[in-house]
């Protein structure tokens, strides 16, 4: 297993991803990432978009594999697929990666094996919201044949980058103009099925 | 727990206020009536009543649990000066008060101060065992510091007295489903479910557990909460119907081969041909995708 291992995240599927959490600060959420492996360039995946989930019941299978079903049908005919999960903890002071999101990332693992896992970084979002952070807020897990998820940086192997540098500029602005209210994840879909949980309105 | 027609009319009473378009009294009563937690736009209106003296003395005895509410809001936005004031002024009202003495030690919660906090409430529990707002803050707290396992202790314990406590069996049932206890979480459903079984939150929520607990045993039981929550709310409820449809085919993945028992085939289908109306009246974007699904699942042609 020393092959490396590139991603690059699409500033959509950053900017989703910690606006979803931000609209719900009291509870955990969770959202699955789509992109693809390109074939030209086999050592870099591209995470292309984030789809919100859930942001009550992480541990229960309905809602996932309704999301999955959906999210597949949709997404492959831009020939796209389920490539991981996003995950932030209930907590402020919450680093770890639960066993609800490794469980969610095993079993995307097994129809994508370069799967990642993103952990919002609590910490590093105060930090960056106070203007003293310029890293990205999201610690990538990837696993490998040992069934565990390793933190990426620790090894050096695995490493995630974001495509438009000035993605964190951009999110300051949307968290300042309170945009998280408009986001829309799939539990609120089921909720009221009028809402849509593509967010196709949201960066317009 | 808010239903749907409730929240509506908390969002209109929200964004009315929010516009200039007075009824902030009444918002912050249906807040504290829900149990909502909307802690910044508690704050936020309720400060603008208790900081302009007419409209504060218009509210006459009720002036007081704006301060509680305005508090407790206070320290889940973190701003501890606000709430530090509102309570000097309830501890002024009423000297001694077993109410403002919570309202303190929630104060020393908020800062962190878990040990003076946990002091605080033993102190306060000595003289009221049977206060249940303050067992339920030693679940809080465990929670809150990241100690599972003693939350869930606590809140059994709290259980054997307080077994009524509809609230307390949905928080551990849901503590249980996060670590995924399914089967415990199971039993808090079923607990509910025994004293409440006309509320189809419960038996929608014990179908889930269900089916993420899966074997066809599990799977039969879900569909047939699945259907009972479809009977309670009148075929209205959209994860009820999905829910159906998963079961179906999960139950059918299982029992391939085997003599298929007498089940009602009936019942996804018309599930399926509910969805279907639902999404082309409200959500008609979604249509194809949603048929597309139902067909690979064979519950329509």
């Amino acid at each position: 297993m020393g092959v490396e291992c590139r991603y690059e995240v699409a500033q959509a599927a950053y900017i989703k991803l910690v606006l979803h959490a931000l609209k719900h600060r009291t509870s955990p959420v969770g959202g699955l990432l789509v992109g693809r492996l390109p074939e030209d360039n086999a050592s870099t995946v591209q995470i292309a978009d984030a789809i919100p989930l859930t942001h009550s019941q992480i541990g229960l299978l309905p809602s996932l594999e309704l999301a999955l079903i959906q999210v597949e049908e949709h997404f492959g005919a831009e020939g796209l697929s389920v490539v991981g999960y996003y995950h932030a903890n209930e907590r402020y002071d919450d680093a770890e990666l639960g066993n609800a999101a490794k469980k969610i990332g095993d079993h995307i693992f097994r129809y994508f094996p370069r799967a990642a896992l993103l952990l919002l970084d609590n910490k590093g979002l105060e930090e960056l919201v106070k203007g003293k952070g310029r890293d990205l807020v999201v610690q990538l897990y990837t696993r490998d044949s040992s069934k565990s998820w390793h933190q990426a940086g620790s090894d050096g192997r695995s490493q995630l980058t974001i495509k438009e540098p000035s993605a964190n500029v951009l999110l300051l602005d949307y968290i300042s103009s309170e945009k998280w209210q408009n986001i829309v994840d799939f539990d609120d879909h089921l909720d009221d099925i009028s809402k849509d949980w593509l967010n196709p309105n949201l960066f317009k | 727990m808010v239903g749907a027609a409730e929240e509506a009319q908390l969002n209109r009473l929200e964004s009315q206020v929010d516009n200039g378009g007075g009824g902030a009294w009444e918002y912050l009563c249906l807040v504290r009536k829900l149990k909502a937690r909307r802690s910044e736009k508690v704050l936020k209106h309720g400060l603008s009543i208790l900081n302009d003296p007419k409209a504060r003395s218009r509210l006459g005895g009720e002036e007081w649990t704006l301060y509680e509410q305005v508090a407790i809001a206070a320290m889940d936005c973190q701003r501890l000066d606000v709430a530090k004031d509102c309570i000097a002024t309830l501890s002024k009202k009423f000297t001694g008060s077993l109410r403002v003495g919570r309202l303190e030690a929630m104060l020393l919660e908020a800062k962190g101060a878990w040990a003076d906090a946990e002091k605080a409430y033993a102190r306060l529990l000595e003289d009221n065992p049977l206060d249940q707002a303050m067992h339920k803050r030693k679940v809080a707290m465990a929670k809150a510091q990241g100690n599972i396992s003693a939350a869930v202790d606590f809140l059994n314990k709290y259980l054997e007295i307080f077994m009524a406590d509809q609230d307390a069996w949905r928080e551990l049932a849901e503590i249980y489903v996060s670590l995924q206890m399914y089967k415990q979480a199971a039993f808090c459903y079923e607990e509910l479910i025994l004293s409440q079984p006309t509320v189809p939150l419960y038996h929608l929520a014990y179908a889930e557990v269900l089916y993420t607990m899966g074997g066809l045993e599990n799977l039969q039981a879900a569909k047939k909460y699945y259907a009972s929550t479809i009977n309670l709310t009148g075929g209205k409820n959209t994860r009820a119907l999905y829910g159906v449809c998963l079961c179906s085919v999960a139950i059918n993945q299982l029992t391939k081969g085997r003599n298929k028992e007498e089940e009602s085939s009936e019942l996804q289908s018309l599930a399926a041909e509910a969805l279907l109306k639902d999404y082309k009246h409200r959500a008609p974007e979604k249509l194809p995708l949603l048929s597309t699904m139902l067909k690979n699942m064979k519950l329509i042609s």
